[in-house]
């Protein structure tokens, strides 16, 4: 462990005197207070603060990846090329610690360097919340939703019963003869399944539509709920905003008059809601019934919207943490993406070229940056190829990390949701553990096997 | 174990290199049998391209042989047990620029695990040793050729190895630190180690080398111990003081009565001598300079870590607890030939570095079993060593006889200076010193 170390050091060394490294820190110096300075938003605190941090932790995390790929990269690569290398393997050192050591090295330099910029996020976000002035609701706001961790729970369309339905109005079309000539089954499905989606999702005028959350347990009485959502509007308003009429609450039991019985004291709200963005109201806790179930109900009204509304993504959220905690979580998630680059890095360059190398890497980054993306086009390829693709793309897919959607921590800081350490543990296990670990070995294997001195004749 | 005979043996080691193809391009050693027997130094010789490197990477297992193998201290060196027993030096530093010396002597210290007692006393102790104390903070990466060499060799001493494997150790150095490190060498080898040496100055090589091999296109030319090759038998040389003409007549007609041919003629110094003689008198005046110093006074510093209340700071540099060596002239003979410069000025028992550093008890097969008398170091030098350099000789008694019984008593003449006789295949300045 004293030779890993020892090599760890040296990478760090080798790390801080580089001009990446120096181009790195400067830039992240001079960018995060300027960004804390001109962050806009909504014009509101909350916004401001969405932001900055959105923004600051993104490039944070995305100038650090990509000085892990270089330092990993060349610290491995410029030892082999100018024979460093050779006074080290020749002393009584496995070549494997040798490989560990340099990882090391990469991920400690870019443990401190992550801190550093992090610890300079939060306290710029904390400073922007201190010194705006912003009017007593926007600074409750802020609190509420921003320096906070709230634990999200979604909705979801009952996706098997739709399937059945999908298929049986897919068979009856056929018996009918409905079924245009030429189009394949796979299509019709896919175009059934669209339609129904839109259909289960949609609110017409005049009727309602009800969400129902169990297992809500909220740790403090005194903080609201919050329920989250975007609409969307068929046709569209000239002006872009529907009305919304919402009541959240235990609606299961009913006296002979139709009073609401259950303990839960429900809520009604009544508001006008921009389309295609997602907004958030907040209700007391007392909302939920003591089984821990809430229901949320969207009632398109008549007379004042004239269009069918779409709610789309309702989640409601709920205070389960410290926003320094799980700002510290944000953190743990984009070090779990250092630790799997640095991973690549090492393993490529045991056997490859800087340049070479280094193109190998940035593709993993970006494929990683667009993984579910490039997932969710895949799956819906057809015959032979999707085959093909099953055995020979998508394992490679798995191999890399995913750094989007819920594997992105920046969105959970902007929503104020919390990071679960179950889902924090996952991500290590999966990204830092397994597949970093597997590429490690695989280069510790090539650098064992490797002639240090072989020359090209 | 018969693998134990030699610090290095090979058996029919080959290295072909292919091209980007995987044809064989390039056979740089071809079934070489090496065998280097242990407290040896050898002197590994070739032109340019004739395989010396490629084997030494092939002992150290930077390269993997075509065919055949090596065993190195009994095994191969990819085992800690046998590369913690190795000192290497290759033919260009390759030391990290951004690393003070200090520190680079630190990061390889930690590479053998050594305490951090141990590396910080060996630290200051090759720091002085190789003349950049005073730059022991600077970046290598701003030092000369040379500077950088000698960090390179105290790196690999680091380790008091048993096995030296130097690749051209003294390219790019002044003639004061080649010559520091020849005597260096011829140390570490009186105290039991084991040298590999790979030079393109022959003059260095012969100066110190037990046994050299020549190697051509891959292959072992010839094989030797230097005397028995460099000895010509059938020539003479005679090296007197002053002689008066007709001194010189009657030796040309002596010399004539034996029919054979005879030049006489005024010895040049050396130039490696006169330079010596000039930096050794700047020194003396403390003129100031950027670059490595030259003390030659390299045990005073290890003396003062060395002294008797404190055994345990010289078994950490030797790595073993043995009895310090009793106190005598360890300076080094180059050093005797000057002048006595105030700095060169010691302490009977201010002990050299180099004693410190290859000191080591000789259990060894083939060490020779006694530590040198430190009361009569030429002595000591002659029977340890068969192939002992001249200087180490007090030769002027002998030479005067030879000289006497050839001239007939005019040697006795020449009252002034010495008389003295040599082989032509001894070094000059050595006879001198």
């Amino acid at each position: 462990m004293h030779r890993v170390w020892a090599v760890a050091r040296n990478t760090i060394s080798q790390g801080i005197r580089m001009r990446v490294a120096a181009v790195v820190i400067v830039l992240l110096l001079v960018l995060l207070p300027l960004m804390g300075l001109t962050a806009v938003g909504d014009r509101t605190l909350l916004g401001r603060l969405q932001t900055f941090v959105s923004y600051g932790l993104s490039l944070t995390s995305l100038l650090l990846c990509l000085l892990t790929v270089f330092v990993a990269v060349y610290t491995v690569t410029h030892d082999i090329k100018r024979h460093h290398i050779f006074l080290v393997v020749c002393k009584p050192i496995r070549r494997y610690e040798i490989v560990l050591g340099k990882l090391l090295g990469v991920v400690a330099l870019n443990a401190m360097l992550l801190a550093a910029f992090g610890a300079i996020i939060y306290g710029l976000a904390w400073v922007m919340f201190y010194t705006a002035n912003a009017p007593p609701p926007q600074a409750r706001q802020a609190r509420q939703e921003f320096f906070t961790a709230r634990v999200r729970l979604d909705t979801k369309i009952d996706m098997d019963r739709l399937q059945t339905q999908i298929l049986q109005e897919y068979n009856r079309l056929k018996f009918e003869g409905r079924i245009p000539e030429g189009m394949t089954r796979q299509r019709a499905l896919g175009i059934l399944r669209s339609e129904a989606l839109n259909i289960a999702k949609s609110v017409p005028p005049g009727y309602a539509k009800e969400w129902t959350f169990q297992n809500v347990r909220v740790s403090d009485p005194n903080t609201p709920l919050f329920v989250r959502y975007k609409l969307r509007a068929l046709p569209s308003p000239v002006d872009d905003q529907v009305f919304s009429q919402w009541r959240v609450g235990d609606f299961r039991t009913r006296d002979a008059a139709g009073r609401l019985t259950g303990a839960a004291v429900p809520r009604y709200v009544a508001r006008r809601d921009p389309l295609r963005t997602f907004v958030e109201l907040s209700v007391p806790s007392s909302a939920v019934a003591d089984d821990g179930y809430v229901a949320v109900a969207y009632f398109n009204d008549p007379s004042r919207n004239a269009c069918t509304v779409i709610p789309e993504e309702v989640q409601l959220l709920y205070r389960s943490g410290t926003f320094t905690g799980n700002f510290l979580r944000a953190l743990l998630m984009i070090f779990s993406r250092l630790v799997f680059l640095a991973a690549v890095g090492v393993c490529v360059s045991t056997w490859l070229s800087f340049p070479v190398a280094i193109l190998i890497c940035m593709a993993a980054f970006v494929t990683g940056t667009i993984n579910g993306f490039i997932v969710e086009s895949l799956d819906l390829l057809e015959g032979p190829l999707s085959l093909l693709y099953t055995f020979t793309i998508k394992p490679l897919l798995w191999l890399l990390p995913k750094f989007d959607g819920d594997y992105n921590p920046t969105r959970f800081i902007v929503e104020g949701r919390a990071i679960g350490w179950g889902f924090l543990g996952q991500v290590y296990l999966t990204t830092g553990l397994i597949k970093a670990g597997l590429l490690v070995l695989l280069g510790v294997l090539i650098f064992h096997q490797r002639e240090l001195a072989k020359t090209a004749v | 174990m018969v693998a134990e005979q030699h610090a290095i043996e090979t058996f029919s080691l080959t290295k072909v290199f292919p091209d980007w193809w995987g044809r064989a391009k390039v056979v740089a050693v071809d079934d070489l049998n090496l065998k280097i027997r242990y407290n040896e130094i050898y002197g590994f010789l070739g032109p340019n391209g004739s395989g010396k490197t490629t084997t030494l990477k092939m002992l150290l297992n930077l390269l993997h042989p075509t065919r055949g193998y090596a065993l190195v201290l009994g095994g191969s060196t990819a085992d800690p047990a046998v590369s913690r027993r190795i000192g290497y030096l290759p033919e260009e530093s390759y030391l990290y620029p951004y690393l003070s010396a200090r520190e680079t002597l630190d990061f390889y210290g930690r590479l053998f695990n050594l305490p951090a007692r141990v590396r910080e006393s060996r630290i200051e102790a090759l720091l002085e040793m190789v003349g950049l104390m005073g730059m022991a903070n600077r970046h290598v990466g701003t030092f000369s050729k040379g500077m950088a060499r000698r960090i390179g060799l105290a790196q690999a001493l680091i380790n008091d190895p048993e096995l030296l494997i130097l690749d051209e150790p003294t390219s790019g150095m002044d003639p004061i630190g080649t010559r520091q490190i020849k005597d260096l060498l011829l140390h570490l080898a009186r105290r039991g180690k084991t040298i590999l040496l790979c030079s393109h100055l022959l003059a260095d090589v012969e100066d110190v080398c037990d046994r050299i091999g020549i190697l051509y296109g891959g292959r072992m030319q010839v094989e030797g111990a230097v005397d028995s090759l460099l000895q010509q038998s059938d020539r003479c040389q005679i090296l007197s003081g002053p002689l008066s003409p007709q001194t010189l007549d009657r030796i040309r007609q002596i010399i004539a009565e034996e029919q054979t041919d005879c030049d006489i003629s005024t010895p040049m110094e050396r130039l490696e001598q006169y330079f010596i003689q000039i930096v050794t008198r700047a020194q003396a005046e403390a003129r100031p300079t950027s670059g490595a110093v030259n003390t030659m006074k390299i045990g005073g510093f290890l003396a003062e870590e060395a002294a008797p209340p404190e055994p345990g700071v010289l078994d950490t540099l030797v790595g073993k607890s043995i009895e310090p060596a009793a106190g005598g002239d360890v300076e080094l003979e180059s050093v005797q030939a000057e002048p006595a410069p105030p700095a060169a000025t010691e302490e009977p028992e201010d002990r050299g570095l180099l004693d410190d550093l290859t000191r080591r008890a000789a259990t060894l097969p083939t060490t020779e079993s006694e530590p040198p008398s430190p009361q009569e170091p030429g002595e000591e030098e002659m029977t340890e060593r068969p192939t002992a350099r001249p200087e180490d000789q007090p030769v002027e008694t002998v030479r005067q006889d030879i000289l006497e019984a050839l001239t007939g008593g005019a040697g006795s003449q020449a009252a002034d200076g010495t008389t003295e006789m040599a082989r032509p295949d001894e070094p000059e300045e050595d006879e001198r010193a």
